[in-house]
């Protein structure tokens, strides 16, 4: 499948931009394009996750297609869960464990999300306000 | 009998810490689990409470082998925010400076397999050879490790000393020709030992999102100099070589061929370099944006994104190094293989745990 045919094929307004293609989709949204990225052979490349102002999260998967970038972002409002898509691409697991490692994001559809570069005793939230992780 | 054997955080093959647990029934592997972080040091909290100027400094030290890529990668996700562009010698002179760095990256890989394997003359070999790049890196840059080649818009420093960098390209070109793509290729030992070992699909590939030359050695066609054709690359003659066995050997090749490309490369580069400045100038702001940036380096794809709201300093940095997408596959590919050849497995990834943990 080509880069266009899965634009096509996930629908919404892509919008071209100098990185690559970026669509904007509701979190439970995901899932579906992400099977559609595997489909047409689309490799896994991360998740982004970028703290708003209100205690939302603006999150980025990225694909790519033989060299075309294919970004899908999706906001999620302050504590709640966003989709895993690890069971589709298990090259996902790390990039989640990462991302509740870092700002304490749970990830719905998965068994656990283990601590990947914190200790498994640690509280994860790392990179939030020391008072939104709970920390002194 | 079903047994777990614990190894590490020492590693079996590099002086660096990660810990595999290996599920064995006999001699054979039957799983793998991972645990990574141990050299965890929060670089991306540390690059969004410093201004860009200091975080390209900060981002050299990423990872200690190819530091260059990082803070190139980063300065060109700033340059795509703001717009930026970088002068043609400055492009020229950022790709010497990065195949040098894959040169050397490579060689570092395969003098380290050529160990493993058991081939200590060959180790010594590679060794000698990768010092020539090195003095080459240190000729253009003046260091040895983290080369403060770059900035916003372009290098810090020119190739002064071109035939330097010819030299070192020419050892490396006669040396991989003549001998070691030879010994890698029909040695029977190396062949032994690698072929049919460590086993990877291209649909594996896609599902795990492997990069580089680990990538490649499986089928997937994908490299960044060549899909985005980024800096001066578009202007230069080059392959992509890659195989479809999946396994050590494919690995190991791939790897092997990749350095004479390097060396064509460098060699272009050094004969089309136009003249011209080095910079667009003084920069220490970028406007409110963000840009994603990705370049081909020694291990496979960069990938950065960089968040901007046009202060000095970044609100969001993103670094996904090519081992973080790398080391996950190696629990693939240990399954079923006997246990002697987990460690060669390993490091026929070329990981690197300073990167994976940043």
């Amino acid at each position: 499948m080509s880069a266009a045919e899965i634009r096509k094929q996930i629908g919404g307004s892509w919008e071209e931009r100098g990185d690559g293609w970026w669509l904007s989709l509701p979190p439970e949204q995901i899932r579906a394009a992400a099977g559609i990225m595997l489909a047409g052979g689309a490799r896994f490349a991360a998740l982004v996750a970028s703290p708003g102002s209100q205690g939302e999260f603006g999150l980025s998967w990225h694909w790519d297609l033989k060299g075309t970038l294919l970004s899908i972002t999706a906001t999620l409002a302050a504590g709640r869960p966003a989709p895993s898509i690890v069971d589709i691409y298990v090259g996902a697991d790390w990039a989640e464990r990462e991302t509740r490692d870092y700002y304490a994001i749970t990830f719905e559809g998965r068994e656990a999300t283990p601590t990947l570069m914190l200790r498994a005793e640690d509280a994860p939230g790392m990179m939030l306000p020391p008072a939104e992780a709970g920390r002194p | 009998m079903s047994y777990r054997i614990p190894i590490g955080p020492y590693h079996l093959a590099l002086e660096e810490p990660y810990k595999i647990e290996l599920d064995c029934q006999g001699e054979r592997v039957v799983g793998a689990t991972l645990k990574v972080g141990f050299n965890f040091r929060g670089i991306e909290w540390l690059a969004e409470r410093k201004n860009i100027t200091k975080a390209i400094a900060l981002m050299e030290r990423v990872c200690g082998i190819c530091s260059n890529v990082h803070s190139m990668t980063f300065c060109m996700a700033l340059e795509q925010i703001g717009a930026v562009e970088v002068p043609p010698r400055a492009q020229y002179v950022r790709v010497v400076v990065a195949e040098l760095e894959r040169l050397h990256s490579h060689l570092l890989w395969a003098g380290i397999a050529a160990e493993l394997i058991g081939f200590q003359t060959l180790f010594m070999q590679i060794f000698r050879l990768r010092e020539c790049v090195m003095d080459a890196l240190e000729s253009v840059s003046g260091n040895r490790v983290n080369y403060s080649m770059n900035r916003i818009g372009g290098v810090n420093r020119d190739i002064d000393h071109p035939e330097a960098v010819r030299q070192a390209v020419r050892q490396v070109q006669d040396t991989m020709s003549r001998t070691l793509i030879p010994l890698f290729t029909t040695d029977q030992t190396v062949a032994a030992r690698c072929r049919g070992v460590g086993k990877f699909s291209l649909a594996e590939a896609i599902a795990y999102g492997a990069v580089g030359p680990v990538a490649r050695a499986s089928g997937l066609d994908t490299d960044m100099r060549r899909d985005q054709a980024y800096l001066a690359y578009n202007a230069l003659d080059f392959d992509v070589p890659t195989r479809t066995e999946g396994d050590v050997l494919a690995r190991i090749v791939v790897r092997a061929l990749e350095m004479l490309e390097s060396c064509r490369i460098i060699v272009q580069a050094l004969e089309r370099i136009p003249p011209g400045p080095l910079h667009a100038g003084d920069i220490y702001t970028v406007p409110p944006g963000e840009a994603v940036a990705r370049i081909e380096g020694p291990r496979g794809e960069v990938f950065y994104y960089v968040r901007s709201d046009g202060s000095d300093t970044p609100t969001r940095v993103k670094v996904r190094t090519p081992s973080f997408a790398n080391i996950p596959t190696v629990t693939a590919m240990v399954r079923g293989c006997d246990l002697a050849d987990v460690p060669l497995i390993q490091a026929a990834l070329d990981p690197c745990y300073s990167c994976t943990d940043r």
